[in-house]
C-alpha cells in the first residue's frame, strides 16, 4: 500500500492516451492480417484485446513489441509520434510485452530470469543487489513464490506468470501487455493472475490484456476492443455491455452500430474534402 | 540480501517476532516447506527449523514429510486437527473464498475479481475447484471440511433456498444454491445473504462484539443490512430481512435494479455513484473512488458524502424503528473511513429523534471486505457445532 501511492501519483488518470494507434495495417504477402485498426490505451485503464482465431490480435501485439513494423498507420506513444523497429526499442520507451510462452529460461532461478540480460554490476554480477529488488518487486505484486532461488521449472503455472510480469516490470514500464494471461491455468493460479492484473491497474499503468476467456475479461478490464478479421469491430465499456453483445461482435453476428456510424462519418467527411 | 537475512532485535527479544514471521508466512502461503520458510522470511534454516518443531509441538503448527527437486523436506501448514470449514462470499464483482479451523483461524484464503452478471453455474464449479485446490495446498482432504457457508449479495427465501426476488442478482435465480453445492461438495452447505453474514461477523469478532442491538450496513456495489437484536441476526419471516438497500427515500426517483423507484440503492449505491462519477472522471472502480477520495479528489469525496447523506437518511427511519447501540458501516466503500461515515453521522444526528445522548454511534466495521466471508465461515461453524441435522433456524 505504501508503495501504490506515489507510482500513482507519477502516472496520474489524464484525458490523453499514453499509446494511441490510428489506422494500423498489416499484411503477410496476400493475407491481410490488419486494416485500419485504431486503438487508445489510457494510463490506469485495462484493455481487453478479443477476438476469434485469426482477427488479428497477436499481430497487433508484434507490432507494439517490435517484431513486425506496421504497413501503415501511425502509433503514438505518451504524445510523442514514434516507431518501434526492434524489440529492444519497444523496452525503452516504456512498452513492455507478456508472451504467451512467457519465455522464460526454465533451468534458470527467479532472479536471474528477472535480470537476464539486464544483469546488475560491473564485472561481476552483483546477486544481493539483484535478489533484493526481486523481492521488493514480487512483494509489490502480493506474489506468492516461496523462493527466488528456485529454478524456475518447479513454479506452478501462475507463479511463473506472475515472474513473468515480474520480469516486464523491471525498466519501470508505462504499458504492460500480456498475451494470453490465463490460458492454460487452473482457478487458483487464474484468481492469482488477475489480482496482479488488478494491482497493476492500481499502479498506474496501462494494461492490455488478450483473451478468449470472456469471464476473465469481464472480470478485470475496463474496456474491451473487439477485432474481427482484422479490423476494429467494436470498442465498449464494460460497465454498458453484456456477455452476449460481445460474443456477437467477435462472430459478427452483429454489426457494430458505433463502427458502422463512424465509417458512415467517415466517408461522409471524404466526400466533402 | 544482507539486510533481508540479517534478524531484527536482540536475542532475547526476536524469538517471539520471528514465531510470528513465519506463522504469517504459512498463513500467506498456506503451506511451504522449511527450506522455502527460510527463503520468505530471511531467517536461518537452523532458525526456522527449531522455531517449527517448537510450534509443531505446541499444535500451532503441522509437518508432513515431502519431497522437492529429489531431497526430502518437511512441508509445513497451520494445524487443523478438528477439522476445517470453509466461507465463501459472493460480491457483485468478487468472490472471496477462506478455509479456516473451528477455532476461526483462517489458514488459506483467496480473492477472485468476477466478471459483471456471473452466472451460477460456472462461479460454482469455479468455487469447487478452487476449495479443492486449497486443500490439497493444506495437504488435506474434502473429508475433513465439515461445513461450507455461503454469502450471497441477495435476499434468500428460507423456504426455497433461492433468491427471494428476480432481477438482484441475475445470473442467479432459481438456484437453490445450498442444494447445488451439497450435491457437488457431498459435505453440508449453508447459505444466507451476506449483509446478514457481515453483521454476524461483526458481532462475533469484529466492531458489534457485545452489543445486542447493532446494524451492520453494507456499502458496496449494492447496500444491504443485518440486523442484530437480542444479540441474534434478526432474518424476518421469509429471511429477506434488512434490506436497508431497497427502502424507498425519493418517491419518483430513479429506476433500481429490484424494480421499483427511489430505493436508497438507486442514489447512494456504487453504481450510482460511478454514474455520476462517469462524466468527469470517466471509467472507475470502486476501489478507485476510495483511493482517490482519500488522496483528496474533490468529486470523489463529493460524491461519497452524498452518498453518506442519503444512507444517513435512511439509517435515522432504522434507528428510530428500533433503536440501535451501534451502526456498523462495512463494505467497499467502508474504506473511505470518515469521508463516507461523517456524513452519514451528520445526516443521522438531524433525523433521529432519540437525544444525543442514547443515539448509536456509527463505527467503521474491523473486518473490512472479509466481514462477510469470515461471517460464512462462523455460520458454518455454528451449524456444525448444533449438529447438521438440527433445522436451521
Amino acid at each position: 500500500m505504501t508503495l501504490e501511492a506515489p507510482l500513482a501519483a507519477k502516472h496520474p488518470l489524464s484525458k490523453e492516451p499514453v499509446l494511441s494507434l490510428r489506422g494500423i495495417s498489416k499484411n503477410f504477402g496476400a493475407v491481410q492480417a490488419l486494416t485500419d485498426v485504431d486503438m487508445d490505451i489510457f494510463a490506469g485503464e485495462v484493455v481487453a484485446i478479443v477476438g476469434d482465431n485469426g482477427a488479428g490480435k497477436s499481430t497487433l501485439v508484434k507490432i507494439l513489441a517490435g517484431v513486425h513494423g506496421p504497413d501503415a498507420g501511425t502509433i503514438v506513444f505518451d504524445g510523442r509520434r514514434v516507431t518501434i523497429p526492434t524489440p529492444a526499442a519497444a523496452r525503452a520507451l516504456g512498452l513492455a510485452i507478456v508472451f504467451q510462452d512467457l519465455s522464460l529460461c526454465d533451468n534458470l532461478d527467479v532472479v536471474s530470469n528477472l535480470f537476464l540480460g539486464r544483469e546488475v554490476g560491473d564485472f561481476t554480477l552483483n546477486e544481493e543487489e539483484m535478489e533484493k529488488h526481486s523481492w521488493t518487486l514480487l512483494r509489490q505484486l502480493s506474489a506468492k513464490i516461496p523462493s527466488v532461488r528456485i529454478a524456475v521449472a518447479s513454479l506452478s503455472g501462475g507463479q511463473r506468470q506472475t515472474v513473468a510480469i515480474a520480469r516486464s516490470l523491471i525498466g519501470d514500464p508505462q504499458v504492460v501487455i500480456l498475451d494470453e494471461p490465463t490460458a492454460a491455468l487452473g482457478v487458483a493460479q487464474t484468481a492469482e493472475v488477475l489480482n496482479l492484473i488488478e494491482n497493476l491497474r492500481e499502479r498506474g499503468l496501462g494494461v492490455v490484456l488478450i483473451s478468449h476467456n470472456m469471464a476473465d475479461v469481464q472480470a478485470v478490464a475496463d474496456r474491451v476492443v473487439v477485432l474481427r478479421l482484422g479490423r476494429n469491430n467494436g470498442d465498449f465499456r464494460i460497465p454498458d455491455v453484456s456477455y452476449e453483445e460481445i460474443i456477437s461482435a467477435i462472430t459478427g453476428a452483429t454489426d457494430n452500430a458505433v463502427t458502422r456510424r463512424a465509417s458512415a462519418h467517415e466517408s461522409h467527411e471524404d466526400s466533402n474534402s | 540480501m544482507a539486510s533481508e537475512r540479517r534478524t531484527p532485535g536482540s536475542q532475547t527479544s526476536l524469538r517471539e517476532a520471528n514465531r510470528a514471521r513465519i506463522v504469517d508466512a504459512i498463513k500467506k502461503h498456506g503451506g511451504l516447506t522449511q527450506v522455502e520458510l527460510a527463503g520468505v522470511t530471511g531467517l536461518s534454516p537452523a532458525t526456522v527449523s527449531n522455531i517449527v518443531k517448537e510450534l509443531s509441538a505446541g499444535k500451532v503448527l503441522h509437518t508432513t514429510p515431502t519431497t522437492q527437486s529429489g531431497r526430502r523436506a518437511q512441508y509445513v501448514t497451520l494445524a487443523h486437527a478438528l477439522g476445517l470449514v470453509a466461507g465463501v462470499h459472493f460480491s457483485t464483482r468478487h468472490m472471496r473464498i477462506a478455509l479456516a479451523d473451528v477455532a476461526h483461524t483462517v489458514v488459506a484464503e483467496h480473492h477472485l475479481p468476477l466478471a459483471k452478471d456471473h452466472r451460477a453455474d460456472n462461479e460454482l464449479d469455479r468455487t469447487t475447484l478452487l476449495i479443492a485446490d486449497m486443500l490439497d495446498n493444506l495437504k488435506a482432504s474434502m473429508n475433513e471440511v465439515l461445513a461450507v457457508g455461503i454469502a450471497i449479495p441477495a435476499p434468500m427465501d428460507r423456504k426455497t433456498g433461492t433468491i427471494a426476488h428476480s432481477g438482484i442478482l441475475r445470473g442467479w435465480d432459481g438456484i437453490p444454491v445450498a442444494e447445488v453445492m451439497k450435491r457437488r461438495l457431498k459435505r453440508p452447505v449453508f447459505v444466507d445473504n451476506s449483509a446478514n453474514l457481515g453483521a454476524f461477523a461483526e458481532l462475533r469478532i469484529g466492531a458489534a462484539r457485545g452489543k445486542s442491538d447493532a446494524v451492520y450496513i453494507d456499502v458496496g456495489d449494492g447496500i444491504g443490512a443485518g440486523l442484530v437484536i437480542n444479540g441474534q441476526v434478526y432474518r424476518g419471516f421469509n429471511g429477506s430481512a434488512g434490506e436497508f438497500g431497497h427502502t424507498t427515500i425519493q418517491e419518483n426517483g430513479p429506476l433500481c435494479r429490484c424494480g421499483n423507484r427511489g430505493c436508497l440503492e438507486a442514489i447512494a449505491g456504487g453504481y450510482a455513484i460511478l454514474e455520476n462519477l462517469k462524466p468527469t472522471h470517466g471509467n472507475l472502480k470502486l476501489n478507485d473512488i476510495v483511493t482517490k477520495a482519500m488522496g483528496g479528489d474533490a468529486g470523489c469525496v463529493r460524491a461519497l458524502a452524498e452518498a453518506g447523506r442519503h444512507i444517513g437518511v435512511a439509517a435515522a427511519n432504522l434507528s428510530n424503528l428500533f433503536d440501535p447501540e451501534r451502526l456498523v458501516v462495512g463494505g467497499e466503500l467502508s474504506r473511505a473511513g470518515e469521508i463516507l461515515i461523517g456524513p452519514i453521522r451528520h445526516a443521522l444526528e438531524r433525523s433521529v429523534i432519540v437525544d444525543e445522548d442514547s443515539m448509536p454511534d456509527i463505527v467503521q466495521g474491523q473486518l473490512g471486505a472479509r466481514a462477510a466471508t469470515l461471517g460464512a465461515v462462523a455460520f458454518a461453524i455454528d451449524r456444525v457445532a448444533i449438529g447438521p441435522n438440527d433445522k436451521v433456524d
